[in-house]
């Protein structure tokens, strides 16, 4: 054989070697990479900035897993490696000891809560104990003696650790196998046994969650305009959504401005919730109770409102947003007043909101008792029977401030709230006590009735009279609006337990349902430009529940249109018959629609503005967790001023990491 | 380039063009200048166009010096300052450090 024949062969020989070799990489041995990391973001308004902040490279803390409050001293003064990665249990994550680490914050890398299983026994709150303090009807201009809480403390549990602002990351994590990896961890390495102290190697952690925004809104409105920068980024984006709103007849939505001899009730509720880390916020209390109550008393209505309408018109409305400001309805007596909604604020004859309500039959007779003697004599502005008592924080505020407009708003409390829990984490099913017995299957807990459903039907029934006497219908037919107590379980259970059900996949169109999870719904308010998952769910829900089937179709979509202006129609893909899985999809007509839910200052270009809501959030690039074992300072050569991590798995490898 | 081969009257007409291109803005040619024919000025024997050479080199140097100062003191108060500065600092800027004020 010539030359080049054999070379060829001998490489192919040599290749046929080299099949059997794999490749490890370097960085997994290194790295744990944490799986569910939920960071605490930074907000900004006016004025303030708030959140957490973490280095643009991460901060690496060693670990120290906090027993007490007095283990501070270890962090703060005492322990030779700084700086450290407090890991809290979450009894542990007040504000006392938050406070003390911010204050230390050079020696503190960041802090990673560990949230529990269950709900803590003690309330916590970490909203503000007054919450939307500026922005309510109480101004120093009109009535400053009830101003700032000086009467009613509405949220005593509240710590006000979601509106500091911290220069460290907070992470939050699940107790899981990842927690367990990393207890493991600093009880093999950190753990100071015996008095003596802990060597290197050490077990560390770094989180990344670099904030791009910075100082408040209207520096990072400005730094989002900049034309001339040779990289222009956004940094910030204001907080919006969507408002769901309906009425029982329906209101021509192209003809903006006053309705000549429209006289509408306007039934009020908040959709959402917000908690001290971002995209948790169950709000059962604080926001879902309320709204499902409002839901079923629409439901309840429909058949009352449609055989014998009442005089005036009844405009349901759901707000997104409130907790920041109440950008919602702030938004909504905006478009009010510029003519650029379907009714006028002279055209709303009084307003009905229903706040936190009750989910224990023992308040809901108290309730039951109270609203009836309020519902006769409803052309006063009935604040509370003896009204030395401020308005609670709600959206009936923002109306107020516009017009002196009467108007009800229930609540489950007489002065501070009952909520343990208001704007938290822990605000969630098992707070509201949703138990469904074991052994059931998801399709026999959606349609099981619990006794917290009993109870808010009772609320909803109670809330559907009073708005069909405040609307002007005749008390002989208030014997047969009844909430129906199989409709709020079911509502219940898709927004607080799991939204991934049967009932309401058959409500939507087949393009949302990858919306449907199997967790409860978030209902943070966010950024989004396109309506957020809840406030599509509720749109869904209220067209359904309001709203009457127009065709029985072939058609993917809504084809019989008429009059648009009055009527908006959904199409949604219903239920699959019991023969066949194809789903047989219909179109919805109903008066439910959605309307902007963004602050006013963004369009008016106010970011300073005290009026409005100036809420906005910041972008950032990647949000994660890992730890690894770091050796000591001096063992480092300070390239790029990271510590040299060194290998926290055993085995050896020639490739190089990827 | 080798300054060695070149003769004197060419040496004094890259001085002047150096010195000269150095008032358009730019205190590089100038920095060059300086450090180039400073050997050619101040440490060779004496010749003919030396004593031009040294002049220019001289001015070079003074106009360096100014502009080093100029902008170290510019620099050092907009580093320092350009936060407290705000809509100012921003507009100032080519890019803004993002997270940070």
């Amino acid at each position: 054989m010539d030359l080049l024949s054999s070379k060829w062969l001998v490489n192919l020989l040599v290749c046929c070697l080299f099949v059997g070799v794999g490749c490890n990489s370097v960085e997994k041995k290194i790295y744990v990479n944490l799986n569910y990391t939920v960071p605490c973001v930074r907000l900004l308004n006016a004025t303030h900035q708030i959140g957490c902040q973490s280095h643009l490279s991460g901060n690496v803390g060693v670990l120290h897993v906090l027993e007490s409050e007095e283990n501070l001293d270890w962090v703060l003064h005492s322990g030779l490696t700084p700086p450290y990665l407090v890991i809290l249990e979450s009894s542990l994550f007040t504000r006392s000891i938050m406070m003390k680490l911010k204050n230390g914050s050079s020696r503190v890398a960041g802090v990673a809560v560990v949230t529990p299983n269950a709900n803590p026994s003690q309330g916590t709150s970490p909203h503000t104990s007054c919450p939307n303090e500026n922005t309510g009807v109480y101004t120093e201009n009109y009535d400053p003696t009830m101003a700032r809480c000086n009467v009613t403390v509405w949220n005593p549990l509240g710590t006000g650790l979601s509106y500091e602002e911290f220069d460290f990351p907070i992470f939050a994590m699940k107790e899981d196998n990842d927690t367990q990896v990393i207890r493991q961890c600093y009880m093999d390495h950190n753990r100071a046994g015996n008095g003596s102290t802990p060597q290197y190697p050490l077990c560390a952690m770094q989180l990344y969650s670099h904030m791009s925004a910075v100082t408040d809104t209207a520096t990072c409105m400005r730094r989002n305009n900049i034309n001339f920068s040779l990289s222009p980024e956004m940094v910030c984006d204001p907080l919006s959504d969507f408002n769901v709103w309906a009425s029982t007849r329906p209101l021509n939505n192209t003809a903006k401005g006053h309705k000549e001899g429209e006289s509408v009730v306007l039934a009020a509720a908040r959709l959402d919730s917000r908690s001290f880390f971002f995209d948790i916020a169950p709000g059962a209390e604080s926001g879902v109770s309320g709204f499902v109550a409002l839901l079923a008393a629409a439901h309840a209505l429909r058949n009352a409102t449609q055989e014998a309408p009442p005089p005036r018109n009844i405009l349901y409305a759901f707000f997104h947003g409130e907790t920041f400001d109440y950008i919602g309805s702030s938004r909504m007596v905006y478009d009010m007043e510029k003519n650029n909604f379907a009714v006028d604020l002279d055209n709303i004859h009084s307003v009905l909101e229903v706040g936190q309500v009750c989910i224990f039959m023992s308040c809901v007779k108290k309730l039951i008792l109270r609203l009836q003697s309020a519902a006769s004599g409803l052309n006063v502005s009935v604040e509370e029977p003896g009204f030395s008592q401020p308005l609670p924080p709600s959206s009936f505020q923002r109306f107020l401030r516009a017009r002196p407009i009467p108007g009800v708003v229930i609540e489950d409390h007489r002065s501070a709230f009952t909520n343990s829990f208001y704007e938290s984490m822990y605000d969630n099913a098992e707070y509201l006590n949703i138990s469904y017995p074991p052994d059931l299957t998801p399709d026999e807990q959606l349609e099981y009735v619990t006794d917290t459903a009993k109870a808010l039907t009772e609320v909803a029934t109670v809330v559907a009279r009073t708005l069909y006497i405040q609307a002007g219908g005749a008390e002989s037919r208030l014997g047969s609006i009844n909430a129906d107590p199989q409709m709020v379980t079911r509502i219940l259970y898709g927004f607080l337990v799991r939204s991934n059900n049967s009932w309401f996949q058959q409500l939507i169109p087949s393009d949302l349902v990858s919306h449907l999870t199997d967790r409860p719904t978030n209902f943070y308010v966010g950024v989004a430009q396109q309506p957020g998952k809840p406030t599509l769910l509720v749109q869904y829900l209220l067209a359904n529940l309001t709203g009457i089937v127009v065709s029985d179709t072939c058609f993917n979509n809504c084809v019989f249109v008429l009059l648009p202006q009055m009527y908006s129609y959904l199409w949604v893909q219903g239920a699959a018959p019991p023969n066949s899985t194809e789903r047989v999809g219909f179109c919805m007509r109903s008066a439910a629609r959605l309307s902007k839910a963004l602050s006013p200052a963004f369009d008016l270009h106010e970011y300073t503005s005290k009026d409005y809501s100036t809420w906005t959030e910041s972008r950032w690039k990647t949000i994660k967790g890992r730890i690894f074992l770091v050796a000591s300072h001096e063992l480092e050569v300070n390239f790029w001023a990271s510590p040299a991590p060194r290998r926290l798995l055993g085995g050896a490898s020639f490739c190089p990491p990827l | 380039m080798n300054l060695e081969r070149v003769p004197n009257e060419e040496k004094l007409t890259l001085c002047r063009k150096y010195y000269l291109g150095g008032y358009a803005f730019l205190p590089f040619l100038w920095l060059v200048n300086v450090v180039w024919f400073f050997k050619e000025a101040f440490m060779k024997p004496v010749y003919t166009e030396q004593l031009q050479i040294k002049k220019y080199v001289k001015r070079s140097a003074l106009g360096l010096l100014l502009w080093v100062t100029v902008l170290t003191t510019w620099i050092t108060i907009f580093q320092r300052f350009r936060a407290e500065w705000g809509e100012v600092g921003d507009y100032l800027s080519f890019t803004i450090p993002l997270g940070i004020p």
